[in-house]
């Protein structure tokens, strides 16, 4: 059985049909990789999945439990609705790292707040505390940030700042991580360490969806590659039949223009 | 006579530190309830306030004053003329028993109304200013709104509105000294009873020394506040 299935999502800002039907799964451990032109819906769709933004039609079933369907949002209470939530990691382009806080209470804050609805929670507070606290202390030494724990954002570059927040998404223990353009805001010389990164947690066995510009990367990680064209699915297949054999002529034109731009 | 005066002068200032701190006491929770009204989402309440805001802020708070002291005395003495000209009816009933206010009240009332407002923009400003991100990044987290309101976004709020609050707050204080128009015994007030009783002008002048020294103490407390919030950038 799937892990996530996608089934016609359609997302309107005003005027503008910014995903036209689109339709895929996963099965659980794979890893897609989402290319496609600026403008042409991929971060849209990432944040249908996640609930950033609410789509006008479809469903999303995640593990068997329909988790969104347009016609019916109405039925899911608020605390439902946060457990549902938290089965998705987000990662973003700008990090969005809470300021006032260190990179280890970054990681540990939204695991504290749910463990709060413990039952137990009262009568273990100590070692749930202390469980939480090794838990983000052990995700941030995975990513090479041992020595940062008590570091503030401000005082962090971006590579180490996105670091942290792949972690701070790890914590809650996702059930698949969606990472938007999880380097694009970094200096080219330091991509490669939050690649390296996302590549540790996807050896893990993680499902994860990645929208990316990175080529390279993409087809390296990935098990599939999705391309998408004004709000469509325009192709999809393996790593090697995207960047060797696409079939769709648009896919072949977007493949091309990126060979080109790494030989100048 | 130098110590006559400073004792004097102090009496005045302890009533121009009742206003202060009254007015600061009322605004700041005030202020942050009309900012939330010029926030909603619900048109009617959004505009209704914006244009409240927008006539307290752009009239001096000196007619403000005057008004809310001499207004409803004037309006008790124009409905007691109708009723006496033969008009009747409960509202005019009503509007005739009102009358001139407490001098320290109306003070009170113009200037609890006049910051409120005027705090109130600094609070949606600094609650707009936060990013978008930061507020996704705690949903994603499955966090609530309240627990993103409390534990994300209002100290980097805080942070963001100590420089225009400390500037408008040591503003208030010199602000006070309108509340001598009304005749409420400030030090500006007291220092001036000097020039008709002793033809003293100096008083006047001294009355700058507790000024500087109010302001410049709120100015160390805001630097001080600064500097424990500067461990963090936003
Ligand atoms: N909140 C919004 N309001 C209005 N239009 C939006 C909004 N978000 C996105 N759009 C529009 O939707 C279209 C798709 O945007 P989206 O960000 O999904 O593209 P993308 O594939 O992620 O592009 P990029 O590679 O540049 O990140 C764009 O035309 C964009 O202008
Ligand atoms: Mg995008």
């Amino acid at each position: 059985m799937s892990i996530l299935q996608v089934n016609g999502i359609y997302k309107k800002f005003g005027k503008t049909d910014v995903l036209r039907g689109i339709d895929f799964s996963m099965e659980e451990g794979e890893v897609l990789s989402i290319i496609g032109s600026s403008g042409s819906g991929k971060t849209t769709l990432l944040r249908s999945i996640s609930f950033l933004e609410t789509a006008d039609r479809g469903t999303i079933t995640l593990d068997g439990e329909v988790v969104f369907d347009a016609q019916n949002t109405l039925k899911k209470s608020k605390s439902e609705q946060r457990k549902i939530q938290s089965k998705f990691g987000f990662v973003f382009q700008s990090f969005n790292l809470f300021p006032q806080y260190t990179a280890l209470e970054n990681v540990m804050l939204a695991p504290r707040l749910a463990a709060k609805e413990l039952n137990d929670y009262h009568k273990h507070k100590k070692e749930i505390l202390h469980e939480i606290e090794q838990e983000a202390k052990a995700l941030l030494d995975r990513a090479g940030l041992s020595d940062k724990y008590n570091n503030y954002p401000c005082e962090l570059s971006g590579g180490q700042q996105q670091r942290v927040a792949i972690c701070r998404a790890l914590a809650l223990k996702p059930k698949i991580m969606l990472f938007d353009e999880p380097t694009s805001a970094l200096d080219p010389e330091i991509t490669n360490e939050v690649l390296k990164v996302i590549k540790s947690v996807a050896d893990l066995g993680m499902t994860m969806i990645i929208v990316t510009h990175e080529m390279n990367f993409a087809r390296n990680i990935s098990d599939r590659i999705i391309f998408m064209e004004n709000g469509v699915i325009a192709e999809e297949g393996s790593p090697e039949q995207i960047f060797c054999h696409p079939q769709n002529p648009r896919t072949k034109e977007f493949i091309t223009s990126f060979s080109q731009n790494v030989e100048e | 006579m130098f110590v006559e005066v400073s004792l004097k002068l102090l009496e005045g200032f302890g009533v121009t530190l009742k206003i202060f701190l009254l007015t600061l006491a009322f605004s700041l929770p005030l202020g942050l309830i009309i900012s939330f009204g010029s926030m909603t989402r619900f048109a009617p309440v959004k505009w209704l306030t914006k244009g409240f805001v927008w006539i307290i802020r752009g009239t001096p708070l000196m007619l403000q004053l005057i008004v809310i002291f001499y207004g409803p005395g004037l309006v008790g003495t124009w409905a007691e003329a109708q009723i006496n000209a033969g008009a009747s009816g409960a509202l005019i009933e009503w509007l005739a028993t009102w009358h001139v206010m407490d001098r320290f009240f109306s003070v009170m009332v113009a200037f609890v109304i006049n910051y409120s407002c005027y705090f109130s923009e600094i609070f949606r400003g600094g609650i707009e200013s936060i990013s978008r991100g930061q507020y996704e990044a705690g949903q994603v987290l499955g966090m609530t709104k309240t627990q993103v309101f409390f534990k994300v976004v209002l100290l980097q709020v805080i942070k963001r509105i100590v420089p225009p609050m400390s500037n408008e707050i040591i503003t208030l204080v010199k602000d006070t000294s309108l509340a001598r128009i009304v005749m409420v015994y400030e030090v500006i007030y007291a220092a001036q009873k000097f020039i008709k009783s002793d033809g003293l002008l100096w008083p006047l002048f001294y009355t700058a020394v507790y000024y500087l020294i109010f302001c410049g103490a709120l100015t160390l407390l805001f630097g001080w506040i600064e500097r424990k919030m500067s461990y963090f950038k936003s």
